[in-house]
């Protein structure tokens, strides 16, 4: 059930962004659809989106016009490549060393050997498909700071987990951890993605991404000075900080983002990946916290009477083990509950804008 | 090809050539895309625009593209021959359209 409703929240949200990355709201559903997906196409395919855009106004039937839109979205997820050999190249390597990667875990962390086959082939897929859109625009200096935070925090996530899997090998292995494994695989390089992706919503500036990196930075500072001036209680107060920090970074980038650029649909990514480039930070956090404790204790009364039948053969495994699930599930839910809150302070990002303007000295003059 | 060839110097629309084919744009479009890339077909925008709608994107085979075809064309023709001498099930199979037949 909650998996049908992270779905509806998704289609729902996908939804709204394709009506908001779409300003002049001309069209239909097919038309807004078409637009979107054009205009994620490389830059030397824009004649083509043109094209298709232009082409839909001659169709009619909604049924018609809804399967040229699904032909479109097919188009600008997988344009031809220019240079095929080096698509082909790419996605080689990438099974190569998803393959790699794989027979590593096997042998020194076996209960991770799936998440690893996943991720290495999520990731190797993911570099084949921006492979083969070339020609991409170089990147400004915010947007390879703004990679190198998502690839940190990517790299911090699954280190931490390796570890706990070598040094806990019990924490990594129980009946749930085949779904585990590929969940954790797809939402991180889902998050990879999404940062990486080029703003499509109204900011042609990077005013948004610097607002996200800022934002998401200072929380993870926040988190790794509770962690390391605090060792001892980190464990217990980290939790409780987590997601009111999370939540006022991502207000702070959303507000700003959205004043700074006077657009809402700005002010929305920015709240985003604000979300997105801090949440394998208090991932990596958290969960390093919890390694580093010497003793384990069960604490809470449901703990006490469950472990006993869990199959763990240590506290340690038990609890590392319920945190990562707990950690990971986090992951899945933060995009959508902070989708909310990146909406609500882009309205009063664009809200404050509006009144700054009007009750400035040269408009009341 | 082949629908391009037909009528070479004719512009053609690239929803029409979906429908004579019976291709989805979702594959139409990237088979034209390549053809472009290989310098076979060229590209043009309407001239003779109708008020209120984008001008549309029209297509038709390069001499290079025409002569592809033509020898396309050969190729499948002898191999059809030789195919209905043979097995009917394989002359059924080349049926369907491919890259050649846009």
């Amino acid at each position: 059930m909650p998996v049908v409703v992270l779905l509806a929240v998704l289609v729902a949200a996908g939804l709204l962004l394709v009506r908001l990355g779409d300003g002049k709201g001309v069209g239909d559903v097919p038309a807004r659809v078409v637009t979107a997906a054009t205009h994620r196409l490389p830059a030397h395919r824009r004649e083509w989106g043109q094209a298709m855009v232009a082409e839909l106004a001659q169709i009619h039937g909604r049924v018609r016009r809804w399967r040229f839109a699904a032909g479109v979205l097919h188009v600008a997820l997988f344009p031809p490549p220019r240079h095929p050999r080096r698509v082909l190249a790419v996605a080689g390597i990438g099974l190569l060393v998803s393959a790699a990667a794989t027979v590593v875990a096997g042998v020194t962390v076996p209960g991770l050997s799936v998440f690893a086959a996943v991720l290495g082939l999520l990731l190797g897929g993911y570099a084949t498909i921006v492979a083969s859109r070339s020609q991409l625009p170089r990147p400004s200096m915010v947007r390879v700071i703004v990679a190198v935070v998502a690839l940190a925090g990517l790299v911090a996530a699954v280190a931490i987990v390796l570890r706990i899997g070598a040094v806990h090998p019990t924490a990594t292995v129980d009946h749930t951890h085949y779904v585990f494994s590929i969940l954790f695989a797809l939402i991180l390089t889902g998050y990879l993605a999404l940062a990486l992706t080029p703003p499509q919503l109204g900011d042609p500036t990077d005013t948004g991404l610097w607002w996200a990196l800022c934002a998401a930075l200072a929380a993870g500072a926040v988190w790794i000075s509770v962690a390391v001036t605090t060792p001892v209680d980190a464990e217990e107060i980290l939790p409780v900080l987590a997601q009111p920090v999370a939540a006022a970074a991502v207000l702070a980038a959303s507000i700003g983002a959205a004043a700074a650029t006077r657009s809402l649909p700005a002010g929305v990514r920015a709240g985003l990946l604000t979300a997105i480039l801090a949440a394998p930070i208090r991932f990596a956090v958290d969960l390093a916290g919890m390694l580093q404790l010497g003793t384990y204790a069960l604490t809470d009364p449901y703990d006490v009477s469950a472990y006993p039948h869990s199959g763990y053969p240590d506290v340690a495994s038990y609890l590392l083990s319920d945190r990562i699930g707990g950690d990971i599930a986090t992951l899945v839910m933060l995009p959508v509950t902070m989708l909310v809150l990146a909406l609500l302070g882009a309205a009063a990002g664009s809200g404050l804008r509006r009144w700054t303007a009007r009750h400035s000295p040269s408009s009341t003059a | 090809m082949q629908a391009l060839a037909e009528d070479p110097d004719r512009w053609r629309y690239g929803y029409d050539l979906c429908t004579q084919l019976g291709l989805q744009p979702g594959s139409a479009y990237p088979i034209l895309i390549r053809l472009a890339d290989r310098g076979l077909l060229e590209t043009s925008w309407e001239t003779n625009q109708v008020p209120g709608r984008p001008a549309r994107h029209l297509y038709r085979l390069t001499g290079t593209g025409r002569a592809y075809a033509t020898s396309t064309a050969g190729a499948v023709t002898a191999g059809a021959v030789a195919a209905t001498t043979s097995t009917p099930a394989t002359a059924t199979r080349r049926s369907r359209p491919r890259l050649g037949s846009v």
